[in-house]
């Protein structure tokens, strides 16, 4: 609230002031004015102006040395006046700058005063009030020719100081009262623009200035980093919005080539510029290369709000000077396209808005000159390119990269200027694959197998949300920073999306043949070629771009996918297991001769150099790494295509699979996830879909490749890997391969049985699994009884109960019938009774006693491989054999409940498997115990007779001599195979022995060989097993086992239960020394 | 021929022409494009066409009475059409105009399908005479009037029929004293200089006849083979036809300027018995279908033999040729297999 409302309380509370100021000029009385005036209203400020300023105005001209305290307090008063007032008059407008510049100004030098950094700032200020003050179009006046001496004065000066000054503050006063001066002031006070007449008059004025002012702010601008951010900041604003305007094309298509005579005296007229052409392209000339230093410097600058501004030096200039600074447009792109993979987001944004609003306005691809200027760049980083990668580092490659990327994004379509050039597509592309060379030492690689053979653990992802942008992390040769490759792969995308595809691909396909030292980049290449065309989540800057039609990619994927999958190309060697090895080679020399009459000699030259007799880890590496980028590449032509990729599954899954099945597990991962990729890119919901809905194709590959086995020793595990994650609904489709299957193996089963193999005991373990038996379940159970010692506690109740009068009655009762039978002796009644109930359950069952039923497929199929396992059974290789009773189990279990389909088979395979049981590997016969035991489980019957000849003595002969040894033996016996075969027999007896219901001598045998083990000097497991042995007899024959157990340690004395029976007699040592004793007391508790 | 030369094709049969030394050095035997499964029953019949919107079919019939629709760009089955009752289908053709679809079968009836918008509907059907063998023939321009060859009432006749209307035109019966025995397979044809149709029919005495259809007059006959002839094509052009039989050669017969058969040369198989012969539409070379499971192909102007082509696991009961130079062949094993040999320019 001011004190003085009106202009005479004022006049008359400032008048006493104002004349003791002009009659003493001292900082005291300047003080008193400046207070006094603190109570003025702004309005009687304005009245009184001239009166406030003339005392203050008299002690600036006054001659005379003055101190420079009081001149700064004058400044700073009358800056005070100023801002509170305007300014209405022009003259006074005029004199007043020129007596604030003059405060600067020593008379002697040209430079400037040597006074103290208050008064500078303060003069500064006083200056940029000064002209803030300024009423209306009083400002514009003010700019008339006549200044242009004082005016340029007070320029030089400013840029004078914001150059030389050590107080960053006065730098930064200095630059911003340029600006005012300049007309660029971005304060709320100035909202007139200017016409275009009135721009022309200033731009005329200012481009006297330019070229002091341009160079002056550079030297700030390249300047050391460490002036501050904010002072290169305001001076690139200043640099750039005085060029463009200056220089701008609007202004300057205007100027008529004769300069009009200004209204000026001579010596004013001198510094007039007149801004026709050949000022403009000397001048253009000038600041290209000034605009080179700054770009050089800033670009690089570390403050990233400095960065952000030079975006908007290039913004401006090329929208504003396109023409007139054409000169400047080549390194102000590539500075703009520098900058758009800026580590700093908000430059990126700025850039990346930039570049949309230059393709909306066509500013590039409209402006031939600019398409040319960025095409020439373009060709010029082309042909640095190579050696760039060669010789920067990590860092430098990215700057590069990221110039090459933004390069492609304001090129857009007319990349193909460029690329049409056969030299600069050659040395695009030799860079690309030279940088993205692989390094291939990691030994891992190969070492790492994939062991379990179980399905395909991979379920669909839906998370990620670029699934086409997941891949397996690999190592460069020429760098580690994974940006790097990230920018690559970019460009890649970017190149297939803009670029001619057709051009492209061919280009990289022929590198992709030309050398192995080429092909993983290449193909590297071609994946994100096809990934781009396809525009995934592209972002496009060229809107009415075309983009490659569906079709034609289809067709180009389908080129791509034939040549991945092709024999030279998907068959490489990657391991060193001899049979594989064999195979490869084997496959190789075939493959050659259906190559040689084709036209593509040289691949086979390539190949055969790659597939020396022994391949080193090194190549075996980088073949692998090959398959997976195919397959990857497979994945990714999946994403690209979407649902059209669905036609191409009948030739791409099958190699896929085959892959899925590889025993290096990388290959297998990689090749699971791209089935995976495959799933979500045609719309499957899970790999089993994928594969079922897809079997017709899969099922077409094998069979056609089973004809040809030697070229395709991979075929079988195409199969299994089918088998193995498929359902029952396959079995049709299945059943028409598996003759094929069966029919090949019949042709070949001296030379790949292995590998046929583990088809059949994919194939049965698919049918055990989609077809279980319900009669299973028995099985299970007694296999946890007889292996897990835990469950003894569990064992049926019925042995517990207590023995009564009526049951014993019962026992000899059956007992004297049972004997009466067994003697001959059977009663016609008996027999009547059985013939009659018999018949008519034929009868139901069976209308037509003639004509069997058809058997299920999967029974026809589990009964032709069991044929042939027969066969193999005794095949000389051990692994065969081995592999073989595993498939004959899994017969077994299919066959159960077809025993007219089983037993014949059994019968035929019984001789061989007795071999194995009892002059075999301890292996082998350990897998023959288990086929035993789940025949025996099957068909007891059949195998009673059989086993007890053939078998049991064999068996109880090894359990009694091995006794001896295991009872001896130290704690790493347990690692051997001798002992797991003694506890396989041991755990498999038990269950054996109740299913075929042996008889009483063959269950004394039994018994006789295991009792050794119930010996506590024998290895744990061997006892428990052994116990479990004699649960089952017990089972059999609970009285015989208890007399036999008894006989080995008694507890308890019996006393008869009537005088006239004689006692019994039972061993009873003592029970220190009785090494069975604890057994025996565990399996007695049972039996009570 | 300069197409038959470029592929890779090779004899490949020991029994034919390859010696077994040199086996060692010849490149695998060709093998099919792809296999189509899921006839699920023998298959007696194919047929290629050129389906709505350029994309290629191929019918097949099969003896459990089905007709399936392939598509050969997905090579899946598209449609299943039931029209003979379970009975076996014999023979499939298509009309030049519209999508339509002919089917014989052993039900005795001869079925219209119409297929047009994915339509598959029986739109009429033609009431056959005789339980034979023999398929019938058709000979079809642009004009809504077509002409159909069927088996006849009596044993050894032939009818003639106007379609679309059945009227029967003529019945075409061998003099008393010829016994051809009942025909086995027919072809109509019309020689480009005249109007007059002519059918061609292979007889159950191995005989192979040219009829003069409007003057129900034999006009030739000549004795090709022993046993009865199973298939016949004729290549208008060069005025010469191909026969193969129930026994082990394969007959060339040309026809001179009046109208008169003569045989050409006979070509020996290796085992008897072809189910059907057919000359690719580009007159390049031709395919037989061999009761011992194999498919020959020959040279049709030489006919040197070509390829052996052993797929099979049962015998072949059919061969068609795609106007693009594809091959199907449908067996009894229940597989038709597709070929692309020496693919036309």
């Amino acid at each position: 609230m001011a004190v003085f409302d009106t202009p005479e309380e004022a006049f008359g509370a400032l008048r006493p002031v104002c004349v003791q100021l002009t009659k003493t000029q001292t900082v005291e009385n300047v003080a008193h004015l400046q207070t006094r005036l603190q109570a003025v209203s702004d309005t009687a400020l304005q009245e009184l102006q001239q009166y406030i300023l003339f005392p203050l105005r008299f002690t600036l001209k006054t001659p005379g040395p003055k101190r420079e305290r009081l001149i700064q307090s004058v400044v700073e008063c009358l800056t005070f006046v100023l801002s509170s007032t305007c300014v209405k008059e022009q003259e006074l407008l005029q004199e007043l700058f020129s007596e604030l510049s003059a405060c600067l100004y020593s008379p002697n030098s040209q430079k400037p005063a040597a006074v103290s950094e208050e008064l500078k700032l303060a003069v500064i200020q006083g200056l940029s009030t000064l002209m803030h003050s300024a009423y209306g179009d009083i400002i514009l006046t003010f700019y008339e020719p006549s200044i242009l001496p004082r005016l340029g004065f007070a320029v030089s000066l400013l840029l004078g100081l914001a150059e030389q000054e050590k107080s960053k503050q006065i730098k930064i006063a200095a630059l911003k009262c340029l600006q005012v001066l300049l007309f660029q002031c971005d304060c709320q006070d100035h909202p007139r623009s200017l016409d275009e007449l009135e721009q022309q008059q200033l731009g005329d004025l200012f481009a006297s200035f330019l070229p002091g002012v341009s160079t002056t702010l550079t030297r700030v601008i390249t300047g050391d980093f460490k002036q501050g951010h904010s002072i290169v900041v305001s001076s690139l604003k200043i640099f750039y919005k005085t060029v463009s305007f200056i220089m701008a094309d609007e202004q300057l298509k205007r100027i008529s080539k004769v300069q009009e005579k200004p209204a000026v005296e001579h010596r004013v007229a001198e510094l007039m510029v007149h801004r026709e052409a050949d000022w403009v392209k000397n001048t253009g000339d000038k600041l290209t290369i000034l605009i080179k230093k700054i770009i050089e410097c800033v670009s690089v600058h570390p403050h990233w709000k400095v960065r952000l501004e030079l975006v908007g030096l290039v913004e401006d200039l090329l929208l504003r000077c396109s023409q007139s600074l054409v000169e400047s447009a080549g390194p102000l792109l590539k500075a703009l396209v520098g900058l758009v993979n800026d580590e700093s987001p908000e430059v990126q944004a700025q850039c990346s808005k930039v570049l949309r609003h230059f393709a909306d306005q066509q500013v590039v691809v409209g402006n031939k000159a600019f398409a040319d200027i960025l095409s020439e760049s373009l060709h010029s980083l082309a042909t640095s390119l190579p050696r760039l990668m060669n010789s920067e580092d990590d860092q430098g490659k990215f700057s590069t990269l990221s110039l090459l990327l933004g390069y492609l994004k304001l090129l857009g379509p007319k990349v193909n200027f460029v690329l049409n050039s056969v030299a600069h597509l050659h040395r695009l592309s030799k860079a690309l694959i030279q940088v993205l060379e692989l390094d291939v030492a990691d030994i891992k690689i190969v070492e790492e197998r994939r062991w379990n053979s179980d399905g395909l653990n991979a379920s669909p992802k839906t998370s990620a949300a670029q699934p086409w942008n997941q891949m397996q992390r690999r190592y460069f040769r020429f760098f580690t920073d994974e940006r790097i490759f990230l920018l690559l792969r970019q460009v890649c995308q970017l190149l297939g999306y803009y670029g001619n595809l057709y051009l492209l691909v061919d280009h990289f396909m022929e590198l992709y043949h030309e050398s192995v030292v080429y092909r993983k980049q290449a193909a590297m290449i071609l994946n994100e070629l096809v990934a781009g065309a396809a525009g995934l989540e592209m972002e496009d800057l060229h809107e009415k771009h075309i983009k490659t039609s569906p079709e034609e990619l289809r067709d180009i994927v389908t080129s791509i996918l034939e040549e991945y999958t092709s024999q030279e190309n998907w068959y490489l060697v990657t391991c060193m297991e001899a049979e594989e090895v064999e195979e490869e080679l084997m496959m190789k020399e075939s493959g050659l001769q259906a190559i040689t009459s084709g036209a593509h000699t040289h691949q086979v030259t390539s190949f055969l150099a790659f597939s020396k007799p022994s391949p080193t880890i090194c190549s075996m590496n980088s073949n692998i790494w090959q398959i997976c980028i195919q397959l990857e590449g497979i994945g990714q032509f999946a994403y690209a295509l979407g649902e059209d990729f669905r036609l191409l599954l009948m030739s791409a899954l099958y190699p896929v699979l085959e892959k899925a099945g590889d025993q290096t597990l990388l290959i297998s991962q990689v090749a699971t996830s791209t089935m995976v990729d495959i799933c979500h890119a045609c719309g499957y919901g899970s790999l089993q879909h994928l594969i079922n809905q897809n079997s017709d194709y899969l099922v077409n590959g094998i069979s056609l490749n089973l004809r040809h086995l030697a070229l395709h020793p991979h075929t079988p595990k195409v199969l299994e890997v089918m088998l193995r994650n498929s359902d029952a609904s396959l079995l049709p489709l299945v059943a028409d391969v598996v003759q094929d299957v069966l029919a090949t193996l019949d042709q070949f089963y001296d030379k790949r049985a292995a590998s046929f193999v583990s088809v059949l005991h994919a194939l049965l373990a698919a049918l055990a699994q989609w077809f279980p038996d319900t009669g299973d379940l028995g099985q299970l159970q007694e296999q946890n009884v007889g292996e897990d010692g835990s469950h003894l506690h569990q064992r049926p109740v019925t042995l517990e109960n207590s023995t009564t009068a009526e049951d014993i009655e019962q026992f000899l009762l059956n007992y004297l019938k049972e004997k009466d039978v067994a003697d001959g002796n059977v009663s016609d009644f008996d027999n009547e009774e059985e013939e009659q109930s018999v018949p008519p359950e034929v009868d139901e069952s069976d209308t037509h006693p003639d004509v069997e039923p058809p058997l299920p497929v999967q029974i026809q199929i589990a009964t032709d491989v069991m044929e042939r396992c027969i066969h193999l059974l005794s095949d000389k290789n051990l692994q065969i054999r081995l592999k073989v009773l595993d498939v004959l189990d899994l017969c077994v279990v299919v066959l159960q409940s077809h025993k007219n389909q089983l037993l014949p088979l059994a019968h035929r395979a019984w001789p061989s498997l007795v071999h194995r049981l009892t002059r075999d590997a301890p292996l082998a016969v350990l897998r023959a115990f288990k086929v035993l035991r789940t025949l025996g489980g099957r068909c007891g019957d059949f195998l009673r007779s059989r086993f007890c000849k053939d078998v049991l003595p064999k068996l109880a002969g090894s359990l009694v001599t091995q006794a001896p040894i295991s009872a001896r033996a130290g704690p790493v016996y347990s690692h051997t195979l001798a002992f797991k075969l003694q506890l396989a027999v041991l755990q498999g007896l038990g269950p054996l022995c109740e299913r075929l219901d042996l008889g009483e001598g063959d269950l004394n045998k039994v018994a006789d060989a295991c009792l050794i083990y119930l010996s506590a000097k024998q290895p744990v497991k061997l006892q428990e097993a052994a116990r479990s042995v004699f649960l089952h007899l017990m089972k059999v024959d609970p009285d015989s086992t208890w007399l036999l157990l008894s006989e080995l340690y008694c507890p308890v004395q019996f006393t008869p239960p009537h005088p006239s029976l004689r006692p019994v007699r039972l061993r009873k040592a003592s029970e220190q020394q009785n090494p069975y004793l604890a057994n025996v007391l565990l399996l007695l508790r049972e039996l009570q | 021929m300069g197409g038959c030369h470029h592929s890779r094709v090779v004899p490949q049969s020991p029994g034919d022409c390859a010696l077994p030394s040199m086996a060692a050095h010849l490149p695998p035997p060709p093998d099919p494009q792809f296999v189509l499964r899921g006839a699920q029953s023998p298959v007696h019949a194919l047929h290629f066409h050129r389906g709505a919107q350029g994309c290629p079919l191929l019918f097949s019939g099969s003896q459990g009475g089905l007709v399936h629709i392939w598509s050969l760009q997905t090579r899946r089955a598209v449609a299943a059409l039931d029209g003979h009752g379970g009975r076996c289908v014999t023979w499939l053709q298509t009309l030049p105009r519209g999508h339509q679809l002919l089917s014989q079968g052993r039900d005795l009836k001869l079925c219209l399908w119409d297929l047009a918008e994915g339509r598959n509907a029986v739109v009429d059907s033609v009431r056959l005479e005789s339980v034979g063998f023999c398929r019938s023939a058709v000979l079809a321009g642009g004009q809504p009037r077509w002409t159909l060859a069927v088996p006849g009432k009596g044993s050894d006749e032939v009818q003639i029929l106007e379609m679309p209307s059945k009227t029967s035109v003529c019945t075409l019966k061998p003099e008393a004293d010829a016994k051809p025995g009942m025909p086995m397979c027919l072809g109509l044809w019309q020689a480009n200089s005249s109007p007059r149709p002519l059918l061609l029919a292979g007889y159950e005495d191995g005989s192979v006849v040219l009829w003069d259809v409007l003057e129900r007059k034999m006009c030739s006959r000549v004795a090709c083979h022993e046993e009865p002839v199973m298939g016949l094509d004729f290549d208008p052009q060069k005025a010469r036809g191909v026969s193969g039989s129930a026994g082990k050669a394969l007959a060339v017969w040309s026809l001179d300027g009046r109208q008169a058969l003569q045989v050409r040369g006979t070509h020996e198989l290796t085992n008897p018995g072809v189910a059907e012969v057919t000359i690719r539409p580009d007159r390049k070379i031709l395919a037989t279908a061999g009761w011992d499971h194999r498919i020959r192909v020959f040279q049709w102007r030489t006919m040197k033999p070509l390829a052996v082509l052993a797929l099979h696991s049962a015998a072949v009961q059919c061969v068609a040729f795609a106007t693009s130079g594809l091959l199907a062949a449908g067996s009894k094993d229940q597989r038709i297999s597709i070929w692309s040999l020496y693919p036309p320019p």
